[in-house]
């Protein structure tokens, strides 16, 4: 595997290596800050001083890379927890057959070291969540390329909350691509300053679920017999074992469970391909849309590095399944988000709504997407979701009206395992 | 190992079931995912010329080989220079300075894929278009891409490929710095799958026969309560419309008023109050009072020459549509086949499956009738693929390359109307006009004189230039000859995906000129 100490001996770029980008740096165009230090000096910050940390080593993430150490930033660094999957080589273009089962950040830092000389790229094969401010303090820019609305939020959080008014340092512009089929979004944060990524959670789609009766009692889809066999009949057979939708043992037993079912309902349409969609979730992924977003992220990493144009302020969101539709606009701040906003969030109650019912209520609330809230306010404890001692201790709170716990105008601090940071949201009852 | 299975195996062996996909299907199943088998087998079909192994070149071939186009072939005769080695990915560094920059790439981008056979050429295009066995060879090609190339010779391709709509399209790629464009030129492209967002319509306010037998007869009064609150809103909506036409001199709901009429007696007839099926069928109401029409665009296509000349020789998608007009026409509906696809609606499994037989039985009947209409045989995947995107068909008429442009009136005009796409546009016009007259190999040194000068060269005389040109130019001197590895890979996701689009006949391709401005991160499409 690659090790950061493997590639400390720079080549010296070679004559003319930079005829291309250099025409970029040299001088400035009509739409580039007049404070551009065209020439040498911004060359030696993007060559010698940049560190550019690139989180996912995915569809994206392998995209990002290779443009990245194309366009002369030359110490990246790579964190992904991942190993390599044969679905994954019909777009991460870094890896091989052979490097099925091997960590993706290891394998693509070293592909990248190989094919881009004098480019140094450290990977980390692990959580983003493993490091600490300390380490995210050291770089320049993040790029995101993930696939998981936790990941990001964590980071988005991590950044926002690094920074210092009175340390510039302490500000790092967080850009984050996104892909589905031909769709996908690019955008620029500087945390505080514009939106984040929190501010726009509203714009994600809702996952389907399917409601437990229907999965029992009266299946009419595929997707329902799937549910059935996944949610209801692996627990049940398996008790000691969990579900692992990578391995095909188990995904087999789940299609040929779902397709009895489904015989039995005389359902049509359960197939293998289907069974894994489902309890995968897999959303369809293609080379082309991830080179584009991924184009689009780094081309915003290279002009905020820089300064040599405007950078995209601040979200760009490609439509590619008729014609080419892409949208260029200015996503607004949302003064009560949670994050960057400052503001508590707030929300209405009837006078008798219920402590269990709250909880349903910001379970179901767009804008925050939380799955286990516990309650607290500055005085005591409404519900906590664990340890189990204080789990059961809380409980009696469930079926209490809020009004006997909080008063009118008063706060309550939302936590949650998935919650990168404590929401505070503020009540106000109705009668 | 599952041995808990076992029961489940030895109950459910009646069953036909598939094996795991295959290493294959797995490697291309988040691809397979858009686009079927159907769209891979085309792809794995195709043969895809590029010309020039520049670094937008070479991203837009590894966007190709990686879903597994079947063969491409770089045509160019260079050496890979320093500055080549600096920018393209599918060389390696200066290892590859003074190899054949063809050859390299091929070897590079083969790795991606075993499936696709890739071939260098190091032929020039000039002798190529000038011969009559390099005419036929690049006609045995299915698209033909080419990118910077010098425009004297782009216009020598573009006409010959033009001359016979058998030809294969072309794509026609610049860029300079941070601005860029694509052309793709084809005669006509029909598109059967095009993925739309919208299902196709229920037909409740034109029931078919059964399903208006069905929900008139079905005693409601008497229903078990269970039964009641599972009949699903389609039933509900054709009953509830019925004695609603009968009560109104065979009209639907159409005042404000009569639409609030019409939701209460829905709601009217639950038997419990939370019944979730009259709750949908109230949220669904307007399906009744909704005409089932054809689509302003797809009627159009009834009257298309092509169409109404159909000869024994027309390609299918004429004589599909030929047979569709004949369907609306005379059938009694006057609208599109029936959908044999069902929404998912609050029902019990029975009553869900039972309705759905009844539409797929429907719209088999329908399709067979459609058959009739048709005048020569036609392959039964693509009627049934016709006939379930009936209502989303697309029918694309292109223009040879440069042919718009010819027009120097209406280019003007549209310099008023869409300034910033089309100031690009003419910037990067005006330095391959400028390019094309200087000498080969030589530095590129454009000033903004000499570029405004070739752009209202293509404009008529003193029509005026927006400041957005200035922007454009400015960065079309700074960068002429810059192809920079973002653009390039963003040219390289573009193109590759409107040539999928193209080769698989799925989803719907551009008609004209995109234009990309990756400073402000914007794209337009021209034409
Ligand atoms: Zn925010």
């Amino acid at each position: 595997m690659a090790t950061a100490e493997l590639t400390t001996t720079q080549k010296p770029d070679w004559a003319g290596r930079y005829f291309h980008i250099d025409q970029v740096l040299n001088s400035g165009g009509p739409r580039t800050d007049p404070q551009f230090a065209a020439g040498d000096e911004v060359k030696k910050f993007l060559r010698e001083t940049s560190k550019i940390l690139v989180i996912g080593a995915g569809g994206l993430g392998c995209e990002i890379l290779a443009n990245l150490a194309l366009t002369g930033f030359k110490d990246i660094h790579v964190i992904d927890m991942d190993t390599i999957d044969i679905s994954n080589l019909n777009r991460q273009f870094l890896f091989r057959p052979k490097d099925v089962g091997h960590s993706k950040a290891n394998v693509a830092a070293e592909f990248i070291m190989k094919r881009v000389p004098g480019v140094k790229v450290t990977p980390y094969f692990g959580k983003i969540q493993d490091k600490g401010e300390d380490y995210y303090m050291q770089f320049h820019l993040v790029i995101c390329g993930l696939d998981s609305v936790e990941a990001r939020r964590w980071i988005n959080a991590t950044l926002v909350n690094m920074v210092d008014e009175s340390n510039p340092d302490s500000l790092k512009p967080m850009i984050d691509g996104g892909t589905e089929g031909f769709k996908g979004q690019a955008r620029v944060i500087i945390p505080t300053v514009t939106s984040c990524y929190e501010c726009s959670l509203d714009m994600l789609n809702k996952p389907t679920a399917f409601p437990i009766c229907t999965i029992a009692n009266t299946p009419r889809l595929p997707e329902h017999c799937i549910e059935w066999a996944s949610v209801l009949e692996w627990p049940k057979v398996f008790a000691d074992k969990k579900l692992d939708t990578d391995d095909p043992e188990h995904i087999g037993w789940l299609y040929k469970v779902a397709a009895a079912r489904a015989a039995e309902f005389k359902i049509e349409g359960v197939t293998w391909s289907l069974t894994q969609g489902v309890v995968k979730n897999i959303i369809p992924a293609i080379a082309s849309t991830n080179a584009i977003i991924a184009a689009a992220c780094c081309n915003e990493a290279f002009k905020i590095a820089t300064s040599s144009a405007a950078y995209l302020n601040n979200y760009f969101m490609l439509i590619g399944t008729e014609s080419v539709y892409s949208y260029t606009f200015e996503h607004e701040k949302r003064a009560d988000c949670p994050v960057c906003g400052g503001e508590a969030v707030d929300i209405n109650l009837k006078s008798d709504t219920t402590v269990e019912q709250l909880i349903d209520i910001l379970i179901e609330k767009q804008d925050i997407q939380i799955k286990k809230p516990s309650l607290s306010t500055s005085t005591k404890q409404i519900y906590f979701q664990a340890p189990p001692q204080l789990e059961q201790a809380t409980r009696p709170n469930l079926e209490k009206k809020v009004s006997e716990l909080v008063p009118d105008g008063g706060d309550i601090t939302v936590t949650a395992t998935t919650l990168p940071f404590n929401l505070s949201i503020r009540i106000t009852y109705s009668s | 190992m599952l041995h808990d299975a076992k029961d489940i195996n030895s109950s459910t062996t009646a069953i036909a079931t598939e094996a795991a996909p295959d290493n294959k299907t797995r490697r291309y199943d988040r691809q397979l995912r858009l686009w079927a088998a159907s769209g891979q087998s085309a792809l794995e079909s195709s043969r895809i010329l590029v010309i020039s192994g520049t670094a937008t070149s070479t991203s837009i071939l590894k966007n190709l080989v990686l879903p597994g186009i079947g063969h491409f072939t770089i045509l160019d005769p260079a050496k890979v220079t320093p500055e080549d080695a600096g920018n393209n990915f599918f060389l390696e560094g200066s290892d590859s300075i003074g190899k054949f920059r063809a050859e390299e790439a091929v070897r590079l981008l083969l790795e991606l894929n075993d499936g696709v056979d890739g071939n260098a050429d190091l032929k020039g295009l000039d002798e190529i278009i000038d011969s009559e066995r390099g005419k036929e060879w690049l006609s045995e090609f299915s698209l033909v891409i080419a990118h910077n190339l010098e425009q004297k010779v782009t216009e020598k391709l573009s006409h010959w490929l033009w001359q016979d709509s058998t030809r294969p399209p072309l794509v026609v790629v610049r860029s300079a710095g941070f601005l860029a464009e694509f052309y793709i030129q084809y005669h006509e492209h029909a598109v059967i799958e095009s993925h739309p967002e919208t299902a196709q319509s229920l037909q409740i306010d034109k029931p078919f026969p059964a399903l208006l037998k069905y929900a008139t007869s079905l005693d409601f009064e008497n229903m078990d309560v269970t039964d009641h609150g599972h009949v699903p809103f389609v039933i509900i909506l054709v009953r509830v419309l019925e004695e609603w036409k009968k009560a109104h001199v065979g009209n639907p709901p159409s005042s404000y008023e009569d639409k609030k009429e019409f939701k209460k007696e829905i709601l009217a007839m639950r038997k419990k109050i939370d019944a979730e099926n009259f709750e949908e069928a109230e949220s669904q109401a307007y399906r009744a009072w909704t005409p089932s029409k054809v689509p302003s665009d797809i009627h159009a296509l009834f009257s298309d020459p092509q169409v109404t000349n159909v000869t024994p020789t027309s390609a299918p998608f004429y004589h599909l549509v030929h047979a569709l007009s004949r369907f609306v026409e005379e059938q009694p509906s006057k609208t599109l086949p029936l959908t044999s696809t069902l929404p998912d609606m609050k029902s019990s499994t029975d009553a869900y499956i039972q309705l759905q037989n009844m539409y797929k039985q429907r719209a088999e009947e329908e399709k067979e009738i459609l058959k009739g209409y048709l005048k020569v045989p036609v392959d039964a995947d693509m009627v049934d693929a016709f006939v379930k995107n009936s209502h989303a068909l697309k029918l694309l008429r292109g223009k040879r390359y440069g042919q718009a442009e010819e027009n120097k009136v209406a280019f003007a005009e549209n310099l008023q109307t869409s300034p910033k796409a089309y100031a690009i546009h003419l910037a990067l016009s005006a330095l391959s006009s400028f390019a094309s007259k200087q000498q080969q190999g030589a530095p590129l040194t454009p000033t903004e004189e000499v570029l405004t000068s070739e752009a209202q060269a293509l404009l008529p005389p003193g029509a005026d230039l927006p400041h957005e040109f200035a922007d454009a130019v400015g960065e079309a001197i700074r960068t002429p000859t810059a192809d920079l590895p973002n653009v390039a890979a963003l040219l390289g996701g573009l193109v590759a995906q409107e040539v999928i689009k193209v080769i698989t006949k799925q989803y719907i391709p551009i008609n004209g000129y995109c234009v990309v401005d990756m400073i402000d991160m914007s794209t337009a499409v021209l034409g």
